[in-house]
């Protein structure tokens, strides 16, 4: 399967690696073609729109069309031309238009990166008209060649194109680990168009990086090979990491290369080549314990993002390996732990770029580490082991001890997200601790305890009730039982009786009513102290009051209403 | 001789239970928070809680070794044990108040429970004393009333002293058997699960220092609700309940 050298970014790498002009300068010319200005409603059209030079957009807009639709497109190449020792590059988008109609058509101005292309019109007829046209491959498929062969006589056969393709690598020993660059180059004598992979490189065992484009585009070096003389270009660099031991081969890789033409009659053409198998020996790294496996040369150093923390407060420790090497494959941070305090699992940073020399850069591994007492945490060097191709031995890298101060008790401590904390915040951490431990706390009824309390209460209240009343209906025996209301109007009518002037019948009346109140009637058959006293009450207020006006018998009356008042607090 | 054998008994109940010295353990703690050692200071002032040495003062120094180690929430649920235990402490409600800023929550996220709030009132001033002495003052005033003597008033001060005395036994009575417990959330980040098991679904996150209420217990998990209406299970380690000690605490 044929694949081309990679989509934009190989275009950009073609260009920057063949283009002697600098890359940076956008020069380039823009054409519009057509392959016929006039055509059958029936036939096709081509349309090519090319750019030539450096610092063309990526894309090119396809201009606007008359009376013509796609029905093919765009088709995208890349030609790199290699002519006389000087590289060109262009770039072609080719559509394929179908007339809608008989009349006229056009294809309207191309432009792109501020160059542009004239409109071009477009005669159509009806019909077909490219039946006709000359055919260079006759129907049974034998060459008819060039036309003036038979008026100029037939040229010599060409000779085959000198092209080559080598995989060079930078080393053939290496340790695991260790980069090596494969540089791709191609040797030729002629003028090259197209270059493909035609099937995609194999790196089995390899860890693979892109090179990073050189600024400046390399320009091709006289090259002899077999006694031949050729111009080679370096066309691609990789860099390889062995990720394992042993033999390791990177098989041929075949290219496809366009040849341009070389003169009027010639039609150029497309050969293969392919590179020679690459086999490089690969020693395995010694064995030791913490070793990380980074292989290269770096150093290790740590810091902290503040000397001193309040309590409760987290620091960030900050773990750094910086160097060149295999840095890309360590993932794994150191393991860090601290007495007293709370590590979190790092986050890992890294800024790393692609040089030959291997992977060059840093990464960090950032802990956030939250004391949880107060005093200074003391931070034990880290360590970083790893192999060093230069020594041929396990180098540790070691970090400078940290300490961090530990300040007690902010109350503001671990509350970063309260946006009132700081306004609330103690300046001087917590408050003073209370010295005694006091009484425990005085226990409290609980609800039974207070339902019981309130049922006993209510109980006692109802039977203290009850008892009265049983106590009462003793004592009355079989009586009326008077009303609290009852006796207190009783009393005060006794009362009245006793201190208000009045006549014999009236406070005689008053002391009767009063005792009715009190008692009731009082039935003849109850012999009961009560009744004995109530009626011998009775019998002397009647005679009082019925008796004739001989005397004054106001005293009279005051007894009787002072015995009746006895009598009515008495028994009722 | 009766009314004051009446007034001394709840006073009795009320004294029932003093804990056993435990001064030393608990300078120990003290000395522990002084030293900067806050993880067992907190373990020590836990085991004096557990063993029934609880006080608004053990509670008090245990949040100030919190708020030192950086356990806000477990401060807060301190301060709000201790304000259970003596609701008279305007110190405690002041930081309680100062704490309940500083970890940005709403005075309704501390206090999900009305209810509870009677319940403090009632303790603070001793609503179930006083309701025990009205009613027996009451039943004191009801008997001189049924007696010979009679004394002017003595029905009216039975009837006061019932009505009085039954009001206050209400309030204490209706808080402790109608609030629901609650708990204070001491772990930032504390899971709120879909079921009473480490390897359940998380179903939310609780706020720290929220106060929720405990709908249900299985073993150590707390079947809550949180200020937001979700409900979930949360380990008694990140959350703890404020009407009983603690009954383990969790250091990490």
């Amino acid at each position: 399967m044929s694949q081309r050298l990679g989509g934009a970014r190989v275009r950009r790498l073609l260009a920057g690696l063949l283009l002697l002009a600098p890359a940076a300068r956008a020069e380039f010319t823009l054409r519009s073609e057509v392959d016929a200005h006039k055509l059958g409603v029936q036939d096709q059209l081509q349309l090519t729109l090319t750019v030539e030079g450096s610092g063309a957009p990526d894309e090119i807009p396809l201009p606007t069309l008359v009376n013509l639709d796609v029905v093919a497109g765009p088709f995208q190449s890349t030609q790199v031309s290699i002519i006389n020792g000087r590289m060109s590059q262009s770039r072609s988008y080719s559509y394929v238009l179908q007339p809608r109609s008989v009349g006229k058509a056009e294809v309207g101005v191309a432009r792109t990166g501020g160059q542009s292309a004239p409109a071009i019109a477009i005669e159509v007829v009806a019909g077909r008209l490219r039946q006709g046209e000359p055919q260079r491959q006759d129907p049974l498929g034998r060459d008819l060649g060039d036309p003036l062969e038979e008026l100029f006589g037939r040229r010599r056969p060409a000779e085959a194109p000198r092209l080559l393709m080598e995989a060079q690598p930078s080393r053939t020993q290496l340790k695991v680990g260790e980069p090596l660059v494969l540089t791709y180059w191609l040797y030729t004598q002629v003028s090259v168009g197209d270059l493909q992979f035609k099937e995609a490189p194999q790196y089995s065992g390899f860890w693979v990086e892109d090179l990073e484009r050189p600024t400046t585009p390399p320009s091709g070096e006289p090259a002899t090979v077999e006694g031949n003389s050729y111009r080679r270009f370096p066309l691609v660099k990789k860099l390889l990491f062995p990720t394992r031991a042993g033999k390791l081969t990177i098989p041929a890789t075949p290219f496809r290369i366009g040849i341009v033409r070389q003169g009027f009659f010639d039609s150029g053409g497309v050969v293969e080549r392919a590179t020679k198998p690459v086999t490089v020996e690969v020693e395995p790294l010694p064995e030791a314990p913490g070793f990380s496996g980074a292989v290269g040369r770096f150093r290790a150093t740590a810091s902290l993002d503040r000397e001193a923390v309040p309590l409760g407060e987290a620091a960030t420790l900050r773990f750094r390996v910086e160097g060149t090497g295999n840095l890309k494959w360590i993932d794994r941070g150191p393991s860090l732990a601290l007495p007293g305090v709370k590590v979190f699992p790092p986050q890992s940073k890294s800024d790393l770029r692609t040089t030959p020399q291997g992977i060059a850069g840093w990464r960090t591994w950032e802990f956030v580490v939250v004391p949880e007492t107060s005093g200074v945490v003391e931070i034990q060097p880290l360590a970083f082991s790893y192999f060093d191709p230069a020594e041929g031995r396990i180098v540790t890298s070691e970090t400078a001890p940290l300490a961090l101060r530990v300040e007690g008790g902010s109350a503001a401590a671990g509350l970063a997200g309260a946006p009132l904390a700081s306004a609330v915040a103690r300046a001087t951490g917590a408050l003073p601790l209370r010295s005694d431990l006091g009484k425990p706390a005085a226990k409290v009824l609980s609800s039974r305890a207070l339902l019981a309390l309130t049922g006993v209460a209510l109980l006692l209240h109802v039977g203290l009730w009850g008892l009265n009343r049983l106590r009462g209906g003793v004592a009355r025996g079989v009586g009326r039982t008077a009303s609290s209301r009852s006796i207190r109007n009783a009393l005060r009518d006794l009362e009245r009786a006793a201190r208000e002037p009045m006549s014999k019948e009236q406070a005689a009346s008053l002391v009767e009513k009063a005792l009715d109140e009190a008692f009731g009637a009082i039935e003849d058959a109850d012999e009961s102290e009560r009744a004995r006293l109530v009626r011998a009450l009775l019998d002397d207020v009647r005679f009082v009051r019925y008796a004739p006006q001989l005397g004054d018998y106001s005293d009279k009356l005051k007894d009787l209403a002072a015995r009746a008042a006895e009598a009515v607090r008495r028994w009722s | 001789m009766r009314l004051s054998l009446l007034l001394a008994l709840p006073l009795a109940v009320a004294a029932a239970g003093a804990a056993g010295p435990a001064e030393d353990p608990f300078r120990q703690a003290n000395d522990l928070v002084r030293a900067g050692d806050y993880p067992r200071a907190v373990a020590l002032y836990g085991e004096l809680a557990r063993s029934g040495n609880e006080s608004a003062t053990l509670y008090w120094n245990w949040a100030q070794a919190a708020t030192a180690r950086g356990a806000h929430g477990e401060a807060l649920w301190a301060l709000l044990r201790a304000r259970e235990l003596d609701p008279g402490d305007r110190a405690v409600a002041r930081e309680v108040e100062r704490l309940r800023q500083a970890l940005n929550l709403d005075p309704a996220e501390i206090a999900p429970e009305p209810l509870a709030v009677a319940g403090r009132f009632a303790r603070r001033f001793r609503l179930d004393l006083a309701a025990a002495v009205l009613l027996v003052l009451s039943l004191v005033a009801h008997a001189l009333a049924r007696t010979r003597l009679r004394p002017a008033g003595a029905i009216g001060l039975a009837w006061g002293t019932l009505v009085l005395g039954l009001a206050a036994a209400a309030l204490p009575g209706a808080a402790a058997s109608l609030a629901r417990p609650t708990a204070a959330v001491v772990r930032r980040g504390a899971p709120l699960l879909d079921a009473a098991s480490p390897s359940a679904n998380p179903a939310g996150t609780l706020r720290e220092g929220e106060v929720v209420p405990v709908l249900d217990t299985s073993g150590d998990w707390l079947q809550v609700e949180d200020n937001a209406g979700a409900r979930g299970w949360a380990h008694e380690a990140d959350v703890r309940r404020l009407d009983r000690a603690p009954a383990a605490v969790s250091q990490d």
